[in-house]
């Protein structure tokens, strides 16, 4: 329809009779064709054949899942009744041995949580700086050759992918128990997670607005630095700010594994059973991720504006 | 064809998008100060063309000159950048850093002069800086400096984008359907902006257009585009209704040329009839 007004307006008021023919043509051709189909099949208008056959299609897929979760539970012996029947233990084990929490020895730990605290930062941080300087290579839309994206984005979804506690197991029969392990394991996972993430968000900047730096005559680094990269600040830093708290939640368990700082100390607490105390140290872990939490959420509404 | 002096030589120009011929065989010359517009229906070509004369698309044949410099094939990455510097571009989508501020993008008109380093940092020249200002006050956007492009209004970002172009102090400025996503009212603003800045500064404009009442109005050379082909190439007033249909083509040829749009028109046209 866009196209024929478009002509009308061509060929302004001079000649309405052609397009007013070509109209009455169409008007006719449509009712002859409505005719035919309204004679052909008036009683299945309502249901097509094609709905009955899409609904088909989801009963038999709901019977496949139903299957499959029999399946598995058979397979791995889940016996969701256990829940039940041991309950009483694990009402036992809160009340009298994890509560009331000791925050006692506790009050000693700031260095430690501060250490960890430090190594979630430190780790996003430098895993920020390592995959700004990576990402650019790893998007289409600014790699200097289409080979580097394949390299970039491999070397990223290989330290992606295997977990922060794996890389700690490595580094921990290397270098020995230590937060520095800790740091590295998580600057690993964060690296790998940000330079595709930060990628992503460059293939997103529009490319209307690097042509148009390109009709000027810029060259290459001027696009990346005078578009690419004021277009991109604010996704990178709201991804900076969410890894920001997966690596503040993370860092309690990579320390408990050898990492150290407070997760290091909850796992030795929890070793000898002391576990009032380990509780304690549970929730100051569990206040601060919510702290920082609030923080990122602060500074993303101010940031990102 | 001949004539040495031609701001802008275009000469057998062709481009194809696999078997699609988007420009066949087009040639035309634009002279100093010449307001010249192009008209055609969509995928005639129009846009093609333009992108081709500052190498956005690459064509497949025929030859470009702008201000004698043949922008072709074996062009160096420096001569090119040098080439881009004396052409403005205005688009459609107005095309700006909408993160950055208005006076941000004005001075990007720049980033084809300056050193490498002075343009990652944003280092700019402060007589450009002053020009830029002088630019913004004549098209009443002084007052909106300090804002972000993002934040303006269509008709605004499409001044801004005026100004980038104009900082770059161009011979020529190409203009892709400059005012195809504006209301009317605008557009006759924005049009009228294009036109008195081009004569002002001395600037030869191609402007690529829908409204053939605005070609009417506001060009020195109108040149019409068919199916990739130059069929019209003439002073406004030679542009009668017959040219204008031979342009466009009648609505008859629509059902020849696009058997969709009957599909379309009969399956919309259903709910209009009322079944």
């Amino acid at each position: 329809m866009a196209t024929d007004n478009k002509v009308s307006q061509g060929t302004g008021i001079d000649e309405p009779s052609n397009h007013e023919r070509h109209t009455t043509n169409l008007l006719d051709r449509i009712k002859n064709k409505h005719r035919s189909t309204m004679n052909s099949q008036h009683n299945n208008i309502l249901v097509p054949e094609e709905v009955k056959k899409l609904k088909k299609l989801y009963n038999i897929i709901i019977v496949i899942v139903l299957l499959a979760f029999i399946l598995a539970t058979i397979q791995t012996n889940f016996n969701p009744v256990i829940i039940f029947a041991k309950g009483g233990n694990f009402i036992d084990f809160v009340v009298n041995d994890l509560t009331p929490p000791n925050f006692k020895g506790v009050l000693g730990l700031g260095d430690a949580l501060l250490q960890t605290i430090a190594m979630s930062m430190i780790s996003t941080f430098f895993g920020g700086i390592i995959a700004f300087c990576l990402c650019f290579f790893a998007s289409y839309q600014t790699a200097p050759h289409p080979s580097t994206v394949k390299i970039v984005r491999g070397f990223a979804s290989m330290q992606r992918n295997i977990p922060n506690t794996i890389w700690l197991f490595i580094f921990r029969m290397t270098f020995g128990i230590g937060t520095t392990i800790g740091m590295v394991a998580l600057l690993f996972n964060t690296t790998g997670r940000l330079t595709r993430m930060f990628a992503e968000v460059v293939d997103e900047v529009g490319k209307e607005s690097m042509e148009a730096l390109d009709s000027v005559g810029a060259g290459y680094l001027k696009k990346l630095f005078q578009c690419v990269i004021p277009a991109s600040i604010p996704g990178f830093v709201s991804w900076l700010l969410y890894s920001a708290e997966i690596n503040i939640r993370a860092a309690g368990v990579v320390g408990a594994l050898g990492g150290g700082g407070i997760g290091l100390i909850l796992s030795s607490y929890l070793s000898v059973f002391r576990y009032k105390t380990a509780f304690g140290i549970i929730l100051i872990m569990a206040a601060t991720t919510i702290l920082v939490s609030l923080v990122t959420d602060y500074l993303r509404k101010k940031v990102l504006v | 064809m001949t004539n040495t002096n031609s701001l802008l030589e275009i000469t057998n120009l062709k481009k194809y998008y696999g078997l699609t011929k988007a420009v066949d065989d087009v040639s035309f010359n634009i002279e100093n100060e010449e307001i010249v517009t192009i008209i055609g229906r969509s995928g005639a070509g129009k846009s093609t063309i333009m992108r081709c004369i500052n190498r956005l698309v690459m064509n497949n044949g025929g030859s470009i000159k702008v201000d004698g410099i043949e922008i072709g094939n074996d062009i160096s990455k420096k001569q090119l950048l040098e080439a881009r510097c004396k052409i403005g571009f205005i688009f459609q989508h107005f095309n700006l850093v909408y993160r950055l501020t208005v006076f941000q993008n004005v001075m990007h008109g720049v980033l084809g002069r300056i050193s490498t380093f002075d343009g990652i940092i944003g280092r700019y020249p402060e007589d450009d800086k002053e020009k830029a200002y002088e630019i913004l006050k004549s098209i009443g956007l002084e007052d909106q400096i300090y804002k972000r492009a993002g934040e303006l209004s269509g008709g605004q970002k499409q001044r801004v984008a005026i100004a980038r172009a104009l900082m770059q102090e161009p011979k020529l400025l190409l203009c892709d359907e400059p005012i195809a996503s504006l209301d009317p009212i605008t557009s006759r603003t924005i049009m009228d902006l294009i036109v008195d800045q081009a004569k002002q500064r001395g600037i030869a404009c191609l402007i690529n257009l829908h409204q053939v009442e605005f070609a009417k109005e506001y060009s020195t050379r109108i040149i019409g585009m068919r199916e990739g082909k130059l069929v019209f190439d003439d002073t406004p007033i030679n542009l009668t209704n017959d040219k204008i249909n031979e342009i466009y083509g009648s609505t008859d040829d629509i059902d020849e040329l696009n058997p969709e749009y009957e599909l379309a028109a009969v399956s919309g046209g259903a709910v209009a009839v009322g079944y």
